[in-house]
């Protein structure tokens, strides 16, 4: 029976070119929008609402792939190197721009340039917030930064891993305030979480989602953060802009993105589609659910974006450098 | 007391609403199914499942997911104790005795026993995560890295008990393990290591493909390679049962298994995988007849197997209680019920009873659902025994590919268990067993991150594994198991390890 049974993926696999072969109008046939991180994750849990209100606007079926690995890397470079006719884009987070930056100061090859793309639309851009054990001592940001400033490499913070994002908004603080904190990376957000809920690290920048329920149940407490504006949810906790470091801006964002040299129709097309799909009020309801709010930018306004972000980590990455390469 | 049996009572009345009942039982279905197919791991089982659970609420869909994780763990011992083939990376150590038992006609012995081990583990197991949730879960925290780091040393340490051939050999193959579990990034400074250009290689060799190609396809090329085809073993219907003296051997396996697998749940990390490597340890050292174990010891199969699912209830402690992902299944788990707009958190409990109470009981239905569905499959899993082996092993192979393929949608998994498969077959024949190189692979990369972040924690003074209390009790724990065995072999000279493995030379030859 069971090796009978086996039979049947063989023939999907040997049907689907044929499936490919008619094609005409964009689109005509499945579009894959690639998540390059694990299901669960915040690429995945925006790409399934973003896929399903795309399906409905272009009443052509959107799937979600999770083509994970290498803190995103696999999947950023499945994508980058598909063919460019529309049918496989990519959900990315900030890291796209961290990653081509962290290969060259490795010197290997990179696995992809951000160039290899066509920006689409920004969906969310969530501010981290800078979080510390509520029994620590520091009530303010200034107090932790003035604290940091007496105590170099002292205070120890945890982050998603090195060159991750959470390390990477630790890193613009630290230059933009003058200050040296300890790093110790963990394999994700959700260690870096339990590291500083167990008391084992005395800050970290995290997405305000997570940190929220913390927050409130009194375990943690926000002292800034890395918006231009405030967090709706923490109405009391300044911007470090405000508090006059204004370098010190990073986002956690998610954008959709095609391979470049796809062509301008389809492109065009698949603007319009995104526009649409985020005025849609499921897709809303989603993101709703999830706590993060919904910041809608494309052309232009997303290209200024993206650029300015992109630059700000390839600063931050450089800044960092080679970790062995100094004590 | 009063109070939690309430809550129970309402969890009940939650539970046992027929949706939830339904959704409870589709997963252990496909629970037992990805446990049973080797290479697809509950990981997987609930990473595809889980955009189908968008459109369900938060109960139904942790009800739901959960179910695949326990029932994979009641489906793994399948394949491991029929093929020595290991149906997903928990039921590594239930490979060894469970395919000897296999081999000596007590297969259906086996399921049974580990069937029953599993329930009874997930049951009890249950009433620790419903009592003890809170407190144990705030104990767990206090795990930072110098405590990890100190545990993992014990683990290796606990290695050498493993083994039923030379300890030498054994510890020559954890050393190959963590050698290889060394690929991949460096999580500390970014660096590649042996990735050789290869991004996929960048997260290292995966615990599936290795744990897969070491048992699995080494199995195959092993038999392959044999002049006359292995028997096929035809079992006989009265022999399925298991006879009194076997039930009696695994009362307290499966009561240890239970304890341990809980214990080692709670804290975060590849928990399943580990407590059943410690169970097995355990087992053959308290055992009164050690020389049973790796030639059909039931300990050997009703420990491990008791403790990957007791593991999985304690991976539910952190997570309900703190809202803290224990590891990457928890995580996955927690995000389901994100979607639906439940914050996971400390307060958890406090402000979603029904999920909680309704969770909890839903476990115990599930637990007694998979029993009742796992005891008649052993029957019929028995059978495919009898299925030639020309047709079973080219298939076992096709399931194996596309199994270890679905974990990632990688074609590079698939090369790395061919590849160690190959190795598998030659550590075989140069009677090296492969156990330890799995352990390996799994400790490798988590000892190191711990290692070091520890280090990075106190500036470079490895004065912190004995400041903080639990790193310096783990670490004199292992400092006393080492000085117990110096002593023992001072005494004996030749333990019986050394002469079973002389035994098992004159046999071979």
């Amino acid at each position: 029976m069971r090796h009978r049974l086996a039979v049947l993926p063989l023939c999907a696999l040997l049907l689907t070119p044929l499936a490919a072969a008619a094609q005409d109008a964009f689109p005509s046939r499945p579009i894959s929008l690639v998540a390059p991180f694990p299901p669960g994750g915040v690429a995945d849990l925006t790409a399934r609402p973003v896929a399903a209100a795309m399906e409905k606007v272009l009443k052509n079926p959107v799937g979600v792939v999770n083509k994970t690995g290498a803190a995103g890397a696999v999947g950023m470079q499945y994508v980058a190197t598909s063919k460019p006719d529309g049918y496989t884009l990519l959900l990315a987070l900030s890291s796209i721009s961290i990653i081509p930056e962290a290969d060259k100061i490795f010197d290997r090859p990179p696995a992809f340039t951000v160039d290899q793309f066509a920006p689409l639309a920004l969906i969310s851009a969530d501010p981290t917030v800078l979080v510390v054990p509520a029994d620590k001592p520091w009530k303010t940001a200034k107090e932790f930064i003035e604290d940091a400033r007496k105590r170099p490499g002292q205070i120890s913070y945890s982050s998603s891993g090195i060159y991750g994002t959470l390390h990477m908004a630790m890193e613009l603080l630290s230059h933009s305030a003058g200050i040296k904190l300890r790093h110790i990376p963990t394999a994700g957000a959700g260690p870096a979480m339990t590291a500083i809920l167990g008391g084992h690290v005395d800050a970290l920048a995290s997405g305000p989602a997570v940190v929220l329920p913390h927050i409130k149940a009194g375990k943690l407490r926000a002292l800034a953060g890395w918006g231009d504006k405030r967090v709706a949810a923490l109405p009391d906790v300044p911007t470090f802009k405000e508090l006059g470091y204004p370098d010190a801006e990073f986002y956690i964002w998610a954008g959709v993105f095609a391979p470049k040299g796809t062509p301008e129709p389809v492109l065009a097309k698949l603007r319009s589609t995104l526009s649409a799909a985020v005025a849609d009020p499921d897709f809303k309801a989603a993101m709703d659910k999830l706590e993060t709010p919904i910041a809608f930018k494309q052309g232009e306004e997303f290209q200024k974006f993206f650029d300015a972000d992109a630059k700000r980590l390839a600063e931050g990455v450089r800044k960092v450098g080679k970790v062995e390469g100094k004590k | 007391m009063v109070e939690t049996l309430g809550s129970l009572a309402a969890g009940f009345s939650v539970a046992l609403s027929p949706s939830i009942l339904f959704y409870a039982f589709v997963g252990c279905v496909i629970g037992t199914l990805v446990g049973v197919l080797p290479g697809v791991g509950p990981l997987a089982g609930i990473s595809l499942l889980l955009p189908a659970t968008f459109g369900l609420d938060a109960t139904r869909a942790i009800v739901m997911l959960a179910g695949i994780y326990y029932g994979a763990m009641y489906g793994g011992s399948t394949t491991s104790i029929l093929m020595r083939i290991p149906g997903e990376a928990a039921s590594v150590m239930t490979c060894i005795d469970g395919y000897a038992m296999a081999r000596k006609g007590r297969a259906g012995a086996a399921l049974a026993i580990a069937a029953l081990g599993s329930y009874v583990a997930g049951t009890v197991s249950i009433v620790g995560l419903m009592l003890l949730a809170p407190p144990l879960a705030s104990f767990a925290l206090r795990f930072g890295p110098p405590e990890y780091a100190a545990l993992y040393v014990l683990g290796l340490l606990v290695l050498a008990y493993m083994s039923s051939g030379s300890m030498l050999k054994s510890l020559a193959m954890a050393a190959l393990g963590l050698l290889l579990g060394m690929v991949g990034i460096d999580q500390m400074t970014g660096y590649f290591r042996y990735a050789y250009g290869i991004v996929e290689l960048g997260d290292g060799l995966g615990v599936v493909p290795v744990a897969v190609g070491l048992f699995g396809v080494a199995e195959i090329l092993s038999s392959a390679g044999q002049a006359a085809p292995p028997e096929v073993i035809k079992p006989k219907f009265r022999e399925l049962l298991p006879t009194r003296a076997e039930w009696r051997q695994s009362g307290w396996p499966i009561a240890r298994g239970t304890v341990l697998g809980f214990l080692v749940g709670i804290l975060p990390g590849s928990a399943h995988i580990i407590a059943s490597f410690v169970s097995y340890a355990v087992e053959k050292r308290w055992s009164r007849r050690p020389q049973e174990f790796g030639h059909g010891a039931v300990a050997g199969v009703a420990g491990p197997e008791s403790a990957n699912n007791s593991a999985t209830s304690g991976a539910m402690v952190p997570m309900l209680a703190l809202g803290v992902p224990s590891g990457p299944i928890p995580a996955v788990m927690l995000a389901a019920i994100m979607v639906h707009g439940v914050a996971p958190g400390p307060r958890l409990i406090q402000e979603q009873p029904q999920l909680f109470w309704g969770f909890v009981a839903s476990m115990y239905i599930g637990n007694v659902m998979l029993l009742i569905l796992n005891l008649p499959l052993v029957g019929l899993f028995v059978n495919i025994l009898r299925v030639p082996y020309p047709y079973l092993y080219p298939a076992i192979l096709i399931f194996a590919t596309l199994g270890v393929y679905a974990v990632n949608n990688s074609v590079v998994d698939v090369w790395i268990m061919l590849i160690t498969g190959v190795l598998g077959w030659l550590l075989r024949k140069l009677d090296f067993e492969t156990a330890p190189v799995v352990l390996g692979v799994v400790l490798a990369p988590l000892l190191e991150l711990s290692l070091r972040q520890s280090l990075a924690m106190s500036d470079g003074r490895y004065g912190i594994f004995v400041q903080r209390p639990i790193s310096a009790t783990l670490l004199a724990v292992g400092a006393g198991l080492v000085l117990l065995n110096l002593y023992s072999i001072a005494r004996r000279g030749l333990d019986w390890r050394a002469k079973m493995a002389l035994a098992e030379k004159g046999d071979a030859q």
